[in-house]
């Protein structure tokens, strides 16, 4: 009557490991690839990367376009040749040039994944380190249409959350005049305005400092090692290839370098301090929550208690008292009040 | 005509020329711009109550309650407390209740029901049937629900719960879940569709869906009989005469606990999986302490939540008790429905370490937990056609002492192993109808209500297999 238990173990576990397979195979980027790797697909990563090479006043070869996609040679060759007899782009001695009919279409792939880049910021709970890959997928399928939904429904955004332009349904882009910031020289002030998320091991990197777009940076040292510099309070040292892929644009005459912006995070409990604003990076249902509690600036603030743990902080504000957690308060930028 | 067209193409291109410069956050601005102001007009005319002395107390009482020494100690004394209340007090108007419906009410029934010549299925299918499985889920659900949420709404009230929330949060925070779920955790140990209910707290969609289906791994008040008996039969008689309690009591919170590492466990998996594209946010706020209203918190808790509660229990165990009268009494061929679906169910109850009967009772059951061991005692003895004890086919009963249970459950082929995975099957096994339902209710998502039913019931499956399985292997039954 009672089965074998040895058996019936052994069962179980072929049957989870049969499992987990099938899942794995289901998901996995290989299978994926190979179908969303359609043509299509492949003609607009080609369109896409070939533009973003002019845009940064670079060529791209043959070759180094079939790098730069992981294809091979004669598949490249035969999809250059199939865009080029659809006036898409030109071949002139082995450099790839983008038609202006060419150009458009890049524009508009670039516009989709922008936005949906700016749809997951917004509406949706996934990590920014995951935005980019699932834009890479969304910008095949989603129809003009859609995009168009898309874009009336996020209040006409001109700008993606890492801080890049994103084109208008004409093809119409802004030229971004931005400085990296492993260019500025010493005392330097200027304000973070776009995090390259490509390579990722190097945006992971600046995630995980929890830089922030929309900071103001000083600049305390730089050279051929290592960038040293000040942004809401805190010390930050990268190297020079990380810093380069941090873009930054001088302060104007209007904007004032706030010496003492620190973030909330830093406030201890007694301490006291008028909160100045809350950072870019804080968005969607977050950024509209925190407003609502009456984290605007110029209202006052005081840190009363902590968690046994540390985390969550409870924060006077307002006559009411709201715990935050501290990747929220990092979020949140202060200026210290002595009493 | 054509100027003027001219003209508004004009503006419309300077207008999407300035929407470059000013750059993303225009419309953040312009809202912070109104606040402030909004702000600064408040300030001069507002006129605020000195409230200085309550501050502080409120202050220094926080100071004790998130302190890092006797924050936890004063969480677990005020739950201990509320809980053993709850079971303790219970079982006097329980007792009563059961006494009232069962040994009054039903014979009285029975008997006008006999003189007027009722034909013996309505009266089998209305009163064996529909008014015992009512009857026994009021007895059982009433009371500890009646003491239970009226308590619990009063630490609401005083401004406590807030606090816990707040010191909880940094665990909850690792699984992905709010730290107000320890609230809707402790709340769905009173009755998970009240807990489920209660997720209404909660204001982040993401960390709602995830207390919402985890909740059910909160060991409610119907379940907590059931696993003491089963201790009490199975575990306790394992050791000592004199450790009996004692080990069947541990026995039981260490099930109680198992639950709270399941909520953790699944709500991790849940926030990193299906749950990781919804929107997440977080904010606590911390209300000033204040008296409890007393006799408004015991009227809107007993009209809010247990009744409620209760009438939902009751509609969905009407139903239920006649299918399992019905189920009892008729026959196919010569067999009775019952006794056909635990014969094929019993091959893969034997396999899980549970048998036919126990998987039959947990699906008529499906609308109360509270009916799971009267229906087990009912099918066992009408399975191996015991006499002398019950009330006849399709008549739920349940025995005065332990020990006859125990002789009744040990007649049917139960050892420790069926004891122990009873335990942990009536942990891990799909909500009760009326939570399903209230998941239904607040979530308004059939995939969402899926997965709340369903996932417990698989947890139920593999982990009940696992143990018996090794279980077995060790014994070398």
């Amino acid at each position: 009557m009672t089965p074998d238990p040895g058996i019936a173990l052994i069962v179980f576990f072929i049957l989870v490991f049969v499992g987990v397979l099938l899942w794995k195979i289901i998901k996995s980027p290989f299978l994926l690839q190979n179908i969303k790797q359609s043509k299509k697909a492949l003609v607009e990563d080609i369109l896409k990367q070939l533009y973003h090479v002019e845009y940064s006043g670079r060529t791209a070869s043959l070759n180094a376009m079939a790098g730069a996609l992981k294809l091979s040679d004669r598949k490249i060759v035969r999809l250059v040749e199939d865009m080029s007899s659809h006036d898409l782009l030109k071949l002139d001695q082995d450099i790839l040039q983008l038609t202006s009919s060419g150009r458009d279409y890049a524009l508009k792939i670039i516009r989709v994944h922008r936005l949906w880049e700016k749809y997951l910021s917004e509406r949706t709970g996934f990590d920014k380190s995951e935005w980019h890959d699932r834009a890479e997928q969304k910008e095949h399928t989603l129809t003009e249409e859609q995009a168009e939904q898309l874009y009336h429904d996020l209040g006409n955004p001109r700008f993606d959350p890492h801080g890049d332009p994103i084109p208008t349904e004409a093809g119409e882009i802004i030229e971004t005049h931005w400085k990296s910031l492993s260019s500025l020289s010493e005392n330097t002030v200027a304000r973070i305005v776009h995090l390259e998320d490509e390579p990722e091991v190097i945006y992971q990197q600046i995630v995980a400092e929890k830089l922030h777009i929309g900071s103001q940076v000083k600049i305390i040292a730089s050279d051929n090692h290592e960038v040293k510099f000040f942004s809401e309070g805190e010390e930050y040292r990268f190297s020079p290839i990380v810093a380069s892929n941090i873009s930054v644009k001088e302060l104007t005459a209007q904007e004032k370098y706030e010496e003492d912006v620190v973030r909330l995070s830093s406030l201890d409990p007694g301490e006291k301090a008028i909160i100045l604003g809350i950072s870019s990076e804080c968005r969607g249902a977050s950024r509209r929550r925190l407003l609502d509690l009456g984290f605007i600036a110029g209202s006052s603030i005081e840190t009363e208690f902590a968690s046994p743990s540390k985390e969550p902080k409870a924060y006077s504000i307002r006559n009411t008292i709201i715990a935050l957690r501290g990747d929220q308060a990092d979020l949140i930028l202060i200026k210290k009040v002595n009493e | 005509m054509v100027e003027i067209k001219d003209k508004a193409s004009e503006i419309i291109d300077l207008a999407s020329e300035l929407r470059w410069q000013v750059g993303d956050d225009f419309h953040d601005r312009l809202t912070e711009g109104i606040y402030a102001d909004a702000a600064t007009i408040t300030e001069r005319v507002e006129q605020k109550p000195d409230r200085k002395i309550s501050y502080s107390f409120d202050r220094a009482l926080d100071k004790i309650l998130t302190s890092g020494t006797f924050g936890f100690p004063i969480m677990i004394l005020v739950l201990a407390v509320i809980l053993w209340i709850t079971i303790q007090g219970a079982n006097y108007p329980s007792g009563a209740l059961a006494v009232l419906l069962l040994d009054i009410v039903y014979p009285f029934l029975k008997d006008i029901s006999s003189n007027l010549g009722i034909y013996w299925w309505i009266d089998g299918l209305l009163i064996d049937g529909v008014y015992m499985a009512v009857a026994w889920v009021i007895a059982v659900m009433l009371p500890p629900m009646a003491i239970f949420f009226p308590l619990f709404t009063l630490l609401e009230d005083f401004g406590y719960l807030p606090r816990v929330a707040f010191n909880l949060d940094s665990l909850f925070k690792r699984a992905g879940a709010h730290g107000k779920q320890a609230l809707t955790m402790s709340m769905g140990w009173g009755c998970n569709a009240a807990g489920v209910v209660a997720t209404r707290i909660i204001d982040s969609p993401r960390e709602r869906l995830i207390a919402i289906i985890t909740n059910n791994f909160s060991l409610c008040n119907g379940r907590w009989p059931t696993q003491i008996l089963i201790a009490t039969i199975f575990i306790g008689a394992l050791v000592p005469s004199g450790l009996a309690n004692l080990t069947a009591s541990l026995s039981v919170i260490t099930i109680a606990m198992l639950g709270v590492f399941f909520t953790f466990f699944s709500s991790w998996v849940l926030s990193k999986t299906m749950l990781k594209g919804e929107v997440s946010t977080f904010t606590l706020e911390l209300p000033p302490y204040r008296p409890p209203r007393f006799w408004k918190t015991i009227y809107t808790s007993i009209i809010d939540r247990t009744l409620i509660v209760l009438w939902r229990a009751i509609v969905f165990a009407a139903p239920a008790g006649a299918i399992i009268w019905l189920i009892s009494n008729i026959d196919v061929g010569d067999v009775s429905i019952a006794n056909l679906a635990i014969s094929s169910f019993d091959g893969f109850g034997v396999l899980l370490g549970l048998n036919g009967v126990i998987l039959l009772a947990y699906i008529v059951a499906i609308p109360a937990n509270e009916i799971v061991i009267p229906t087990i005692l009912m099918l066992t003895v009408s399975n191996l056609a015991i006499t002398g004890v019950g009330a006849g086919e399709g008549v739920m009963f349940e025995l005065d002492s332990s020990s006859e249970t125990a002789e009744i459950l040990k007649a049917g082929g139960w050892t420790v192993l069926t004891g122990i995975n009873l335990m942990l099957f009536s942990l891990l096994h799909n909500p009760c109808s009326t939570t399903i339902y209230t998941i239904y209710q607040e979530t308004k998502s059939w995939k969402w209500t899926s997965v709340a039913s369903i996932l417990p019931v698989i947890m139920g499956f593999v982990v009940t297999f696992l143990v018996a399985q090794v279980w077995r292997l060790i014994a070398g039954v």
